[in-house]
């Protein structure tokens, strides 16, 4: 049975451990999804073609793609999720200062969030079947 | 510098490749999210630029971190969720090594051509 954390330090085991607990179990569920994601993705861009003629109107043509987009949607979410929150378990161990350890993790969620934007625009904000057929057209 | 057996070698693999590929991640996300500036963009510039010899086996050694971290990933589970898994863990992290090798001495034989052929 549990109670209300009375202090400070009782919230922190409490609360801490339980945030700690679901990102644990998010690792291992995000670790299996992803090594089929990233698998499919290395297949997909490294193995079934060279990867040395990747090119604008091939990226383009792959984002006019619907089942690409919400793949890469996936991809991109649950790998950004699962290394960041590995950054963070290193920052973690590594960081001993306080206040360096609150300004490094600050800096790694401001980097990711930005990132993180950006990949869900260039995934979602653009017609590319337009770009890739203009592309296509020039070629 | 403590040295210990294969479990801890295990650790250290799985976290410096683990650290090596978000960085990675961060990094291609921004460059690929360069296709946002079109077909007269930045873009094809930039993938020349790291189609260059030394960026390809960079990428080579992203993919072999990507199949170590992933197999290892999956003995962690194994580890975690099994009442077997801490007892084999030497056992299966030579599983790992193998499993990693099976799928990447394949992938260096499809790619390793490219580069040579392309450089």
């Amino acid at each position: 049975m549990t109670t209300a954390p009375r202090t400070l330090k009782q919230a922190r085991a409490i609360y801490a451990t339980n945030t700690e607990l679901a990102w644990w179990v998010f690792m291992r569920i995000s670790g299996m999804l992803l090594v089929f994601l990233v698998f499919g993705h290395l297949f997909f861009n490294n193995i079934q073609i060279d990867a040395a003629t990747i090119d604008y109107a091939y990226v383009a043509e792959r984002l006019s793609k619907p089942w690409v987009k919400i793949y890469d949607t996936f991809l991109l979410a649950l790998a950004m999720m699962h290394g960041v929150n590995g950054l963070r378990y290193s920052v973690e161990d590594y960081v001993r200062k306080p206040g360096r350890r609150f300004w490094t993790k600050t800096i790694l969620f401001t980097v990711a969030g930005i990132v993180f934007v950006l990949g869900t625009m260039a995934l979602w904000a653009f017609s590319y079947d337009e770009m890739g057929a203009a592309v296509r057209a020039l070629q | 510098m403590y040295r210990g057996r294969e479990g801890q070698w295990a650790f250290v693999l799985h976290r410096l490749t683990g650290v090596a590929l978000a960085l990675y991640l961060l990094l291609h996300v921004i460059d690929i999210s360069l296709v946002m500036y079109g077909p007269e963009g930045p873009f094809n510039a930039f993938l020349t630029f790291y189609h260059q010899w030394p960026f390809r086996i960079g990428l080579i050694m992203v993919i072999a971190g990507v199949v170590y971290h992933a197999f290892n990933g999956l003995r962690i589970i194994v580890m975690d969720f099994t009442g077997w898994g801490v007892r084999f863990q030497r056992q299966l992290w030579y599983g790992v090594i193998g499993a990693t090798a099976i799928v990447g001495v394949p992938v260096l034989i499809k790619i390793v051509p490219e580069i040579i052929g392309g450089a």
